[in-house]
Formats: structure tokens, sequence, C-alpha cells
């Protein structure tokens, strides 16, 4: 029961809350420093591209067979945004600590749960602040495909947005983790390194372990990088999207959880198991779910329209078995080509890898190696092929059906561009420099006061 | 939006006698004892004083009444009942010792976060800087503020918090002889509208100015509780000062 003394306050408000964490953030150092180094960074990243992509072009401006496979997707735009991928893995766990770290050296948190505000509540205001931290660091990424599209580029916009929708939930997902190792140590150098861990560790387990089969291919897939690599095929995965939803929501659980010092350790504990279980169970839940829209304009992971919609219309289950080794580069080529478009699209579709463990290719006792068995309502047949021209027809025999013809007006121009960027370099290098500089002198202005409060005890 | 907050101007005195109870209290740090069975009462309306020396356990013992700090025994009772930790901050304001939070923060808006966040009227803000003289560093940052001033900053913060109940520690440290009397000023006063307070003091001539009560901690024990009649009549010494009733318990 509530004492009658108690002061009630059923809803503060959030705006106060709200501008203090943007302020905070927005005050320290960090985030400056970090957009400083952004801009060569992404303006070097942007420039070569470009320079590349030219070059590329200058071969493709009278073949369009070789024009349709320049793409700004790859070519400029996932280069450009490398940069920021780069500098979002190593600095911007710094600036999503300050958000937390100071106030845990300063014994600011303190007075900050004593205010009106839920746990929950205060993360989700620091959780914001860092969202806008982030999208200060898109700034020289997005002037990059301004100046891209000044150049006469071509944008396509569903594939850039859902690109930076990657980038932003890659952002969140390193912002999150930085915030709870800040919620669990007691210093901010601590919490660096437990987030640089995080972050570069996902590094090691990529180059080490990628490709490998069995537990350590599910180990890979943990990265943080691995996020990252769907949105830049230009995919937009349900599953992915719910499971780094779910990755970010129990990271930011978690700071909750730790937040509050008044909280006895055992209790932590508890809640902390709690939270990692639910977000287990999401994330189990969501490697399950194989719904994706391919918003690339050259439909790179989608067979043709017509071959989409027969391939769709196959109800009974379609078995394939892969006699190759993981690392094997026909696999590579099998399941970029063929497996993960059939993935998309066969609704009863189950892969098999009939090879576990490392092979030396080309010198495997197995003579069935090399082989992919397909079977279809009761009927089956192998093949070596790779490439869909002669699988798909492969897999339309087995169902009994006729091969689709292909659609007129489907080949993706491919958009070739030889531009010259140097000029750029002086916007990267000088002029955003410049005004990131002014920006960070402005906000830091001290503020103007009212009179009545100025004149404190003189209403 | 604020439904209803209870400003600490407008509150009437004259509540029923114990506001809150502290009961059996222990903390320990791994082998240290920290506070060791720690009971007392506190009454509506009166200025408590926590004294102690340096390493009592005041801090300790301000800590695991205001909820943050998680104890090994013993709980709090609030007008009879016990109120649930996210309750606390809705009956108690801490002001920690030495704080100096925000540092990039000015002072201005540190008071105007403070005051929305608990939706105070502008009376309330313009009152607490008036009455601790904080006009003349509101365009300041709180890192750039002299001790003192950084001291009065935090105590405008408790008086713009609404809560019943004041729990501050060191309240007068940072402030020289003439700073010190103002700012009992200040704390009677706030007294006086009715609030609660227990200062966590370990300036015994400072605690006896201001306090009605006192609650004599050593080695996180309890040596002595009462009025400073009380404690002179406990050790036999009926005209010996808080520091000597102090010296004689401990």
């Amino acid at each position: 029961m509530r004492s009658p003394d108690a002061v009630v306050v059923y809803r503060a408000p959030l705006r106060p809350l709200l501008a203090k964490e943007l302020r905070d953030i927005v005050s320290g150092r960090a985030l400056w420093t970090m957009l400083l180094i952004l801009c060569p960074l992404v303006g070097y990243g942007f420039f070569q591209a470009v320079a590349l992509y030219g070059e590329a072009s200058s071969a493709a401006r009278d073949a369009p067979v070789l024009a349709a496979g320049l793409s700004p997707l790859d070519g400029v735009l996932v280069p450009t945004f490398g940069a920021l991928y780069l500098v979002v893995t190593l600095l911007f766990p710094f600036v999503a600590i300050r958000s937390l770290g100071r106030e845990k050296e300063t014994g600011a948190l303190r007075l900050l749960v004593q205010l009106p505000y839920r746990v929950p509540t205060l993360i989700a205001a620091k959780m914001t602040a860092i969202f806008g931290a982030w999208l200060a660091a898109l700034v020289p990424a997005v002037s990059a495909l301004v100046i891209w599209a000044a150049l006469g580029g071509h944008l396509y916009i569903l594939e850039t947005a859902n690109l930076a929708f990657g980038h932003l939930l890659y952002g969140l997902l390193v912002g999150a983790i930085a915030l709870f190792a800040a919620s669990i140590s007691e210093s901010s150098a601590t919490a660096a390194i437990i987030a640089l861990a995080f972050t570069i560790g996902s590094w090691v387990l990529d180059f080490a372990l990628a490709g490998q089969p069995g537990v350590l291919e599910w180990v890979a897939r943990l990265s943080l990088t691995q996020t990252l690599r769907t949105f830049e095929q230009g995919l937009l995965s349900i599953g992915l999207l719910l499971g780094i939803v779910a990755a970010i929501c129990g990271f930011a659980a978690l700071s909750a959880v730790w937040l509050h010092p008044g909280v006895p350790l055992r209790t932590k504990f508890v809640r902390s198991i709690a939270c990692v279980a639910a977000a287990a169970i999401v994330l189990a839940s969501a490697t399950r779910i194989r719904t994706s829209v391919d918003l690339t304009e050259d439909r790179r992971n989608s067979f043709p329209a017509a071959d989409q919609r027969a391939l769709a219309e196959l109800r009974e289950p379609l078995l394939i078995t892969v006699h190759l080794a993981a690392e094997d580069p026909r696999y590579v080529d099998l399941r970029r080509n063929v497996l993960t478009k059939l993935e998309r699209v066969v609704p009863r579709l189950t892969i098999r890898l009939a090879t576990t463990g490392q092979s030396v290719v080309g010198s495997s006792s197995d003579e069935a190696y090399g082989e992919i068995d397909y079977s279809y309502a009761g009927r089956a047949d192998k093949s070596r092929s790779t490439s869909p021209r002669e699988i798909l027809p492969l897999l339309y025999a087995l169902a009994g059906r006729p091969v689709p013809p292909p659609a007129a007006g489907e080949e993706y121009p491919g958009y070739p561009l030889v531009a010259e960027a140097r000029p750029a370099l002086l916007w990267f290098l000088g002029a955003l420099p410049l005004l990131i500089v002014l920006a960070w002198r402005w906000l830091r202005r001290a503020p103007q006061i009212a009179q009545p409060i100025k004149d404190g005890d003189q209403p | 939006m604020i439904a209803s907050v209870t400003s600490i101007l407008d509150r009437p005195a004259g509540h029923a006698a114990v506001l809150m109870q502290v009961v059996g209290l222990a903390k320990r740090y791994g082998e240290r004892r920290a506070l060791a069975d720690v009971s007392f009462a506190l009454n509506a309306g009166e200025v408590l004083g926590l004294i102690g020396p340096n390493g009592a356990g005041k801090t300790t013992l301000l800590e695991a009444i205001a909820g943050l700090l998680p104890v090994d025994d013993g709980r709090i009772l609030w007008r009879g009942a016990s109120p649930a930790l996210p309750h606390r901050r809705e009956l108690m304001f801490y002001l920690p010792d030495g704080l100096r939070p925000w540092e990039d923060e000015y002072v201005a808006r540190l008071l105007e976060f403070f005051a929305a966040a608990y939706g105070r009227p502008a009376r309330i803000t313009t009152e607490a800087i008036g009455a601790l003289g904080l006009a003349p560093v509101l365009r300041q940052r709180i890192g750039a503020l002299s001790k003192g001033y950084g001291r009065r900053l935090m105590l405008a913060l408790a008086l713009i918090a609404p809560q019943p109940l004041l729990l501050m520690d060191e309240p007068f440290d940072g402030f020289d002889l003439r700073q010190t009397r103002e700012v009992m000023g200040v704390v009677r006063e706030v007294a006086r509208n009715g609030r609660t307070l227990v200062l966590a003091i370990h300036q015994l001539i400072d605690a006896e100015r201001v306090c009605d009560r006192f609650v004599l901690l050593a080695d996180g024990r309890i040596r002595g509780i009462g009025t400073l009649a009380d404690l002179r009549a406990q050790t036999g010494m009926p005209a010996g000062g808080l520091e000597d009733v102090f010296l004689a318990l401990t």
C-alpha cells in the first residue's frame, strides 16, 4: 500500500529526460572525435569506390552485358558505408558508453535512479540518445550519397534504404552492447574493453570460423558483422530483423537489470538469466523464419519472376542433398546462385549437406562427391552443376511442369558512370569537418536564462 | 505529465510522530562489517544527525535507507509499512557526499531538468536558486564550479526534489564558516516547512547547531540515540557538549 506521504509521479515527462540524455552524449568529445575521424574515412572510401566504379564503367560503356554487372549498391554504396561500419565497430562503443559510464564514475547514477523514471525508461532514453549519435554518424555517408547523385550516379531508393537500415540495426546493436558493458562495469575503461571484446571478437569469429562446418559454422553466425552481410546483399530478412531486434532488446534489458545499484547481485543474476533465456527463445524462433524480401533493383537474390512464380507453386517437399564440403568453392557457388534463392521461394525445402568435416577437394574417396541429389514427389535426379540454368529445368522436370518462358523487359540495365570524385575530397577533408567543429561549438554554448530564474530570490 | 506532486514548501507540519523506522540493518563488505543491527526511529519534521567518525558507516547507512545499496539484513518501515525498493524514491531523496554529476552540463539546465522531471513549478526552482545564491553561476558548467558552489547546487537539487524525507551526506562539507551558517539556516527552514531531514555529519559542532536529535554511530554500530539532553543524561555529563558525549559513548 502506498504511503500518503509518497510523492506520486504517475508519469514523469519524457522530454526533459530525452533532452538531458542527448545533451549528455553531445557534450562529450567522444562523439565529435568520432565524426571528425569518420569524415576522411568515408570520403576516401567514396573517392576510391567512384574511381574503381569509373574504371569498370569505362570498359562497360559500349558493352551492355558488362554494363548489366555494374550496380551502384556493390560498387559505391557498400564501400562508402564500409567506413561507417569500421567506425561504428571500433569507436561508436566509446560514444555509447559515455551515456552511462560517466554517470557511474561521477556518482550521478545515484541521483538518476532516484528521479521519477522507471529504470527501463532510463535505458530507453539512453538508447534514444545513442540512436541520435548514430544519426549524426550517418551524416558523412549521406553526404556521399548526395554527391554521388549530383555526379549523375544512380540510386535505387529501396536498396539504399535497406543498406542504411542494416547499418542502423548494427549501430543500435553495438550501442546496446556498449550500454550493457557500461552497466556492469565500474569504469568506462573496463566497459570499453568489454564492448570491444564483442565487436572485435566478431571479426575473429568471422576470419577464423567462416566456412567451417557444423557447430563452428553456427558459432560464426553469432558474429555481429553477419548482421550486415544480408543487408549489403540487398535482402531484408524478417528472421534476421527479428533476431537483431531481439539481441538489441536483450542487451538493453540486461542493461536495465544491472543499472540500479540497490538491487542485490543475486537478483540481478536471476533476472539476467530470464532475459538471456527470453532473447534466446526469440533468436531461436527467428532462425526458423525464412521470409525475406529482395530489395535490389537487379533482383540478384531471386530467380527471374516467371521462375519465382513457378517455384512457389511446388507444394510437395523438395529434398536437396549436397555431396560437397562446406568450404568447397563449388558449394559456395551453389549456395549463392541456387540454394539461397530456392530457400526464399520454395515452400517446403530441405537442404542436407551429406559431407561433414573438412575434405581435401579433388582427392575425396567418395565417388559421389560433387553430386547434388534432388528429390521431389517420389522422383529423383542428380547433377553436378551449380548453375540455375541447368538446375531449374531439372526441378521442373521432377515436378512435371513446363519450363516457364522468360518475361521480356526484366533485364537489369546496369548503371555505368565515369565520374571524377576528387573535388568531393574537399568536402570530406575540409568543409564537413569544419561544419562539425562549428556545430560542436554551437551546441556547447551557454543557455539563455529566464529573468525570474536569473534573479533567484526576486521572482 | 505530473498528476500530483506535493510541494516541499507547502507541506503542513504536524504529521504523526514516527515517520520511518530502521530495523536491524546489517551490511558486510566481505569480511568487514559496515553496519550491524542498526535500528532507530525517525520523527516527522525533525532534523536527525547521523554522527560518527570517518568509516563509522554513515554513508553506508544512508545509501541502504535510500535503497541504493543492497543490505544483508534488516528493513525500512515507513509509517509501519515496508515500502518496496522502487517506491522508496517517492518517499525520500538521498544527496550523496562529494558529488559532481554531469560535469559538462550547465547549472541552469540541470536545475531545469530536475524541476521538469518532478513537475515542479518555476517558483520552487527560483526559491532554491535564491536561497543558495546560485544566480551568478547559472550559465557555468558544473565541472567549472568551485567546491562551495558545487555543494550549493547539490543542495538546490535536494530542495527542488519534492519527497518528504531528505537524506544528506555531509551537507556542510566544502563551505566556510559563514556559508555553513547560511546553509544551516536553509536546512532549518526546510525542516520548519514540514520536511524531515537526516544529515550525516562528522563535524560535531555543526551537528550540534542544526540537529534536533542524534544517532551516534561507530564501527557500524549505534552507540547512542536521542537529543543532546538525552545523551547527556545517558553519559552523566550534564554540561557536556556533543563532542564530550560522543567520546564518552564510543
